[in-house]
């Protein structure tokens, strides 16, 4: 095939040629035998897929896909999603706040101070000097044993 | 079917899309839907399409069974990536799409060859699912039967290029505008042309050269 219209043959036949082209190629197909064949032939071949056999789809088609749809793992925002849902959203409201609460209340009880008479008798004596331990902290004494010695340095005989 | 207004909602804003929502297709809707995760939207839009989906992949392919297997990775696909449609583009060449894509890339990872369909009558117990026409010997210009006819096609859509299959398969079976599918193949509708036009002579020489009677129909199975 030489003909330069040739390669606009087949769009001519299937009304797929802009108004332009389409007055040219008719103008032209009046005087071109060779594209005239071309034509007839492409038209015939067109009409002729029609006569094909169809492909039908097996009609488990349907119920594999479903299945395979169905199994495929949760995106993110399906898990976002169900989570939202009232029925598990109000569920897992309900055991948060229980478990903030446990939490709060068990922090409560840890911070909350015992009685004076659980003391420690070496603890409670450091609270009752405790400007005079406040002093030696100033000073870097800071080991029970130092304490002790500045406590007692009157019997020391230091002047 | 309902329509979710949230749905379309987050979709203008998304996609600047100015066109309302009753300007939508069923199929676009139900699109919107799916991609909000209704799986009986794409139930519905698999029973409206999966016809057309698996004619093109036995067109591109040639076999039935991989046609199936085609058809059902294409539409888990659709259904995967449904996030990702706009509106703005038509459902149906959104799918082809998809098809095309997905077939193009299997071929080109060589897990299909193009089958090559041939005038030999199939088992009676093949899972084939072709429905095959008689002769049609009464009309003088059509010689060939409906199995010679086959033979014919499928082997000159095995020796097209994978683009010219496609474009030829969604022009002459599907009906679709090149406009459309050049869409579908992210090509110029002037390629597509060209394509279509050299797919479609290719065919026309080859039934014609078996009418002729210069090419055996069963040779090159």
């Amino acid at each position: 095939m030489s003909c330069a219209f040739e390669e606009d043959l087949t769009a001519w036949v299937d009304g797929e040629l802009p108004p332009p082209h389409r007055a040219r190629m008719e103008a032209h197909l009046g005087t071109c035998a060779e594209c005239q064949g071309t034509e007839r032939l492409l038209r015939l071949t067109v009409a002729r897929m029609a006569e094909l056999p169809a492909f039908t789809p097996s009609p488990s088609a349907r119920r594999e896909l479903l299945a395979r749809v169905d199994a495929l793992p949760p995106t993110w925002r399906e898990r976002f999603a169900h989570i939202l849902k009232p029925g598990v959203l109000v569920p897992s409201a309900g055991l948060a706040a229980a478990a903030v609460l446990t939490l709060l209340v068990a922090g409560r009880t840890r911070v909350e101070a015992p009685a004076l008479e659980e003391w420690d008798p070496g603890a409670l004596e450091v609270a009752a000097n405790l400007e005079l331990v406040e002093d030696y902290e100033v000073l870097g004494l800071n080991s029970s044993e130092d304490l002790e010695v500045v406590e007692n340095l009157h019997e020391l005989g230091v002047q | 079917m309902g329509f979710k207004v949230g749905v379309a909602r987050n979709f203008h804003r998304a996609t600047g899309f100015a066109a309302s929502r009753m300007d939508w297709d069923p199929d676009t809707q139900a699109m919107l839907k799916v991609a909000a995760g209704d799986k009986q939207a794409f139930a519905w839009l698999f029973d409206r399409h999966h016809a057309s989906v698996a004619r093109f992949a036995f067109r591109f392919v040639g076999d039935a069974a991989r046609a199936e297997e085609l058809t059902q990775d294409i539409f888990v696909k659709l259904y995967r990536h449904a996030r990702s449609y706009k509106p703005t583009a038509k459902f149906k060449t959104f799918l082809f799409r998809v098809a095309t894509n997905h077939c193009l890339n299997e071929m080109r990872r060589g897990e299909y060859r193009v089958a090559r369909l041939t005038a030999e009558a199939p088992a009676e117990d093949d899972a084939g699912a072709m429905q095959m026409p008689g002769p049609d010997g009464d009309r003088p210009d059509q010689a060939l039967s409906g199995r010679e006819l086959e033979a014919a096609v499928g082997m000159a859509l095995k020796d097209l290029s994978d683009r010219e299959r496609a474009a030829f398969t969604m022009c002459r079976f599907e009906g679709m505008a090149y406009r459309d599918i050049a869409e579908a193949l992210e090509a110029s509708e002037a390629a597509v042309k060209s394509l279509i036009h050299r797919a479609t002579l290719a065919v026309a020489r080859r039934i014609e050269a078996l009418q002729a009677g210069t090419v055996p129909a069963r040779s090159r199975a």
